[in-house]
């Protein structure tokens, strides 16, 4: 408890502190002059900012349906494999197990220009008429690192909606037969209310999980081109190590610690109100 | 369980004079889609490793093509060899990478049992106050705290130090293993403690003799999720090692490749493939649990 405090307590205060100083990570305490609510000013203008907020929404949100919707549709499918079957859902929940940094190198292979497997399929069939370039361009570059986020998330999606599956009550099954409900029905509106509680929670899980993303998007694109990958963790990262700009960088910290707050508020109080 | 409930379902058919034929069909197409998403989810997932492990096996040439082959026509394993004989410390990182993630896994899991038994059934004021305020901070975004903990780190000369790295990576762990713990210990019921309390162990004693053998199910897939956390953690050693051999395998192999060797992409596979394969072991001994690991931790909840 005390390291807990010490190592994440400190540096919320610090971080605050900080927000109203003009601190350069080279200079030190020595360089740093008081500056008020100049940093927080600033974030209203600069452009930066506002992409990568756009751009920290795209991924989370994006990468929240796909993962959500494809690790849905693997639970509904494993559901009922039997004995040695089972083998295939650990199988298809591997990429969980897979380190971050590979999945960002092996998605840089995967989407190459040139040689890159992506591509080759896309030409092969017909999809694409010259090699797109998806991790060069501005415009497919945050798409790319997404699509990278999805197959990593998916599985997790998967393991929180098969737990849940299990944990739908038979008797609830067993009179929904009696009442011979058809398996389509079955699945929508019997089984997947009961999806519903998890699965808000594993959302919430996955969203802050996505927001912090650093590694994948930092190994992929380190951000770019330009700033077209660059999310707010990605772009508080720069600020930090890149500009030495420590002060505004706690500055937007502050800010977004402030919204995660109510946000998290929000869905504690909503948590309780349906365990009551 | 199944067989008498596919009897069940026979005999309610047997009696029912017109079957719905619509509904038969209905049922039939179920395993048919099932079929389908998961031969998709395969391949997907498969895809992507199998080009991954393939791509380690081929040479400098063949592994960027412009036709890319889908078994290696010339196999080698130079790409493997040159991890250890070439000028990047692979097996640095490597050894850095477990060290660390080993230290943080056991130690970390150690304290969120302590955490998750005292949020389980411990009765003082605070304890509902601290486990939100733990869930709180799993929600923390990690940049924010990165350049404070720089400074924290450099005034504790804690710098390039594998003391530095496990402590940073501990924090990360806490949150989200504590309150998992807490999940896994309250599935344990309290008739066992009462009685082993009856027979005269104190409260620790309970602690370790009783109620954590019975959560070792529990134990492991903390540790293992801390152990993968923490061998995934890349912003913490970029930014707290500044030395290269002190390097972790993810930033030491984001430095490497996205430098010196950018184009080196069978010698990447290969790497890729080995820092897969401890984690990848490592899940495969756990998944078993994984899915009541889930139910009981993640998703019990406060």
């Amino acid at each position: 408890m005390v390291i807990l405090v010490v190592v994440i307590g400190y540096p919320i205060v610090r971080a605050v502190m900080l927000s109203v100083f003009d601190y350069s990570l080279i200079t030190g305490d020595a360089g740093a002059t008081y500056v008020g609510t100049g940093n927080f000013s600033k974030i209203g203008h600069d452009p930066v900012f506002w992409q990568s907020l756009k751009n920290t929404a795209i991924f989370a949100v994006v990468s929240l349906v796909g993962g959500g919707l494809g690790g849905l549709a693997l639970a509904f499918a494993t559901e009922n494999l039997q004995g040695p079957w089972r083998f295939l859902r650990a199988v298809l929940l591997t990429p969980w197990a897979v380190p971050v940094i590979v999945t960002a190198f092996l998605f840089q292979f995967l989407f190459l220009d040139r040689g890159g497997l992506v591509n080759d399929l896309l030409m092969k069939s017909g999809l694409a008429h010259s090699p797109v370039p998806w991790l060069g361009s501005t415009q497919w570059s945050l798409f790319a690192t997404t699509v990278a986020n999805i197959w990593q998330t998916a599985p997790f999606f998967l393991l929180v909606f098969t737990a849940a599956l299990r944990s739908v009550p038979n008797e609830v099954i067993e009179a929904a037969r009696i009442d011979r409900t058809g398996a389509w029905v079955m699945l929508w509106k019997v089984k997947l209310p009961f999806l519903a509680g998890p699965g808000v929670i594993a959302a919430v899980i996955m969203t802050i999980q996505n927001i912090n993303q650093f590694p994948l998007i930092w190994a992929m694109t380190q951000g770019g081109p330009g700033y077209s990958s660059t999310t707010l963790t990605i772009y508080l990262y720069r600020l930090v190590f890149v500009s030495y700009n420590l002060g505004y960088a706690s500055a937007i910290g502050v800010i977004w610690l402030v919204v995660l707050m109510f946000i998290s508020g929000w869905f504690l109080r909503r948590r309780r109100g349906v365990s009551r | 369980m199944t067989q008498v409930l596919q009897e069940k379902q026979r005999d309610t058919q047997r009696t029912s004079p017109r079957p719905d034929e619509r509904r038969l069909r209905r049922i039939r197409t179920i395993p048919a889609v099932s079929t389908i998403v998961i031969a998709i989810g395969l391949a997907t997932v498969a895809g992507p490793l199998y080009w991954m492990v393939t791509a380690s096996f081929k040479t400098k040439t063949e592994v960027t093509a412009l036709n890319p082959t889908m078994v290696p026509q010339d196999p080698t394993v130079d790409n493997y060899t040159g991890l250890i004989t070439g000028s990047m410390p692979f097996t640095d990182f490597f050894l850095n990478s477990v060290v660390t993630s080993v230290v943080t896994a056991i130690g970390a899991t150690f304290i969120c049992a302590l955490a998750g038994y005292s949020f389980s059934r411990g009765a003082y004021r605070l304890r509902s106050g601290f486990s939100l305020s733990i869930l709180a901070v799993q929600m923390l975004p990690f940049a924010v705290l990165i350049g404070p903990l720089y400074l924290l780190m450099l005034k504790l000369h804690l710098l390039n130090t594998y003391t530095g790295l496990i402590l940073g990576y501990t924090t990360f762990a806490l949150p989200f293993g504590a309150w998992m713990m807490k999940g896994f210990i309250d599935s344990v019921p309290r008739e066992i403690e009462e009685a082993a309390r009856v027979d005269g162990y104190s409260r620790l004693g309970i602690l370790f003799r009783v109620v954590l053998p019975l959560s070792l199910p529990g134990l492991s897939t903390t540790a293992v999720i801390i152990f993968i956390n923490s061998w995934n953690n890349l912003l913490y050693p970029l930014t707290l090692v500044t030395d290269t051999e002190k390097l972790t395998l993810p930033p030491g192999l984001m430095q490497t490749f996205n430098g010196q060797f950018q184009f080196d992409w069978g010698g990447m596979m290969a790497a890729t493939t080995v820092t897969s394969l401890p984690l990848v072991i490592a899940f495969f001994a756990v998944q078993k649990y994984m899915v009541r690991g889930m139910t009981a931790g993640a998703l019990g909840g406060t």
